[in-house]
């Protein structure tokens, strides 16, 4: 990540202000994505002997591991607060939206994550697929350059991509840039219920067969 | 009223002729299928038409030579998987004991892996609490409760899962084989314990090679052979059955 950001704020001098802290934003807000949802894949395949030897809730199974990724993404973004005051960002009051954002994103991982962990034991290299679903998304996601780079033709497709509005919402905030219309909240709060909504249905289907196939 | 009712419950497994694991073979068996091919596989009854009930305070000892379905019966009682066919019903809370030690960790203390455990096994985590010290007399553990569980012997770590399994106070125990863990001194304790539960009307299904265990134990037994029910009744008669049953198998 010190990496990418220094490769890309001496290397890409784009007129964005403040790109360090720019950059950042949208790392850490990928990261959690990132690192959440490959991390769950493996959360009821490694865990064999709770779904296979005991009851317990599976969802608790996954929403534990999410949580427990959680704790380290949001110790990271602990850090980023001070960095950004040391960056030259004046925070202001919208900034105390972010817990929000992070949640909006954890929802949205979370129904992902059931989506994945359980398709993850019937089809075994789902791993693999997501692993490079991420590499795509990385740069299908406004995180090392800026959205409205996009022919606007194809903006409507782009901001499909939930971690996209995530990315820009945070950045919002804490760049004291301007707070989210109505109509953006609404949207994003339709996706990531309709992605928690499928990822339900999936986990259901297949959490009666969990004890066979593993 | 019974605490468990299984009736006629049928358990069906798969066993595919061909290996397709991953979303690439499954593109591959799509295109195979186009050519006229089907996705084969053979069917294994695992349990055939089971039906049994079992009342408050019974105890019932499950018998039957290796992959005649003891095990899968027990994961359907404790919901670990659900039948093809047939109902189960359960009433009170459920401890199955089919793996000891699951979630235990080798870097946490016996006493904080005794919470883990315990809350696998569904109990509050409050009442956990209050639980320790007894779990950990039981298992004669008190003075290693400090100590990181990974540095007990493999006997001692058996002895604690099993401990705690024992305290949930569950009203159905559902035991695979684990009474043949720890020391003489320690089975006899065990032992001990599942009489009293009986005595306060708790019920015990308990699988087992051991007959002379579910003679002294188990006052009705289920005799399984592939899936089916070869006996049910008297623990004396179904096991009888089994032992002529070997004994033909081995004379011919």
């Amino acid at each position: 990540m010190v990496v990418l950001t220094i490769v890309f704020s001496l290397m890409l001098r784009v007129n964005i202000p403040n790109f360090a802290a720019w950059l950042l934003i949208g790392l850490l807000i990928w990261r959690f994505f990132q690192v959440g949802t490959t991390q769950s894949l493996s959360s009821i395949i490694g865990n064999q002997s709770l779904v296979s030897k005991v009851y317990v809730s599976r969802y608790v199974i996954v929403l534990a591991n999410n949580l427990a990724n959680s704790i380290g993404s949001a110790l990271e973004f602990l850090v980023l607060l001070p960095l950004l005051v040391v960056l030259g960002i004046n925070l202001t009051p919208y900034a105390l939206l972010l817990p929000l954002i992070l949640f909006l994103e954890f929802l949205l991982i979370f129904g992902l994550s059931l989506s994945l962990s359980s398709l993850n034991l019937k089809y075994r290299d789902f791993y693999q697929l997501w692993e490079i679903a991420m590499q795509l998304g990385f740069f299908l996601s406004p995180i090392v350059y800026d959205g409205s780079f996009i022919p606007s033709r194809y903006q409507f497709v782009y901001s499909l991509n939930p971690v996209t509005r995530l990315i820009e919402l945070a950045r919002d905030i804490l760049l004291g840039r301007r707070l989210p219309t109505t109509f953006e909240n609404i949207v994003i709060l339709l996706g990531i219920g309709l992605l928690l909504v499928i990822g339900i249905v999936i986990f259901r289907s297949l959490e009666p067969k969990f004890a066979e196939e593993l | 009223m019974p605490v468990i009712a299984v009736d006629s419950v049928w358990k069906q497994f798969r066993i595919p002729h061909e290996r397709r694991s991953t979303v690439v073979d499954h593109l591959g068996g799509v295109l195979s299928m186009l050519d006229g091919r089907r996705y084969s596989f053979e069917e294994f009854w695992a349990l055939k038409n089971v039906t049994f009930r079992l009342g408050h305070g019974e105890s019932l000892g499950v018998v039957g030579p290796n992959g005649s379905g003891k095990s899968t019966l027990l994961k359907i009682i404790a919901r670990i998987m659900k039948p093809d066919r047939g109902v189960v019903n359960t009433e009170g809370a459920l401890a199955s004991v089919l793996e000891l030690g699951i979630g235990f960790h080798g870097d946490l203390t016996v006493k904080e892996n005794a919470l883990v455990y315990g809350v696998i096994m569904g109990l509050r985590r409050s009442e956990m609490k209050k639980r320790t010290d007894v779990i950990l007399d039981f298992a004669g553990l008190t003075k290693f409760q400090d100590a990181r569980l990974r540095h007990l012997s493999s006997g001692m770590q058996v002895r604690l899962a099993f401990s705690i399994a024992i305290q949930t106070e569950a009203d159905i125990f559902l035991v695979d084989e684990a009474l043949a863990v720890g020391d003489i001194e320690f089975q006899q304790k065990c032992l001990e314990k599942f009489r009293e539960f009986k005595k306060q009307g708790k019920s015990i299904v308990l699988v087992s090679h051991d007959m002379e265990l579910i003679r002294g134990f188990c006052e009705k037994s289920l005799y399984l052979l592939n899936g089916e029910t070869r006996a049910f009744g008297a623990s004396q008669e179904s096991i009888n059955r089994y032992l002529e049953d070997m004994k033909t198998l081995t004379a011919t």
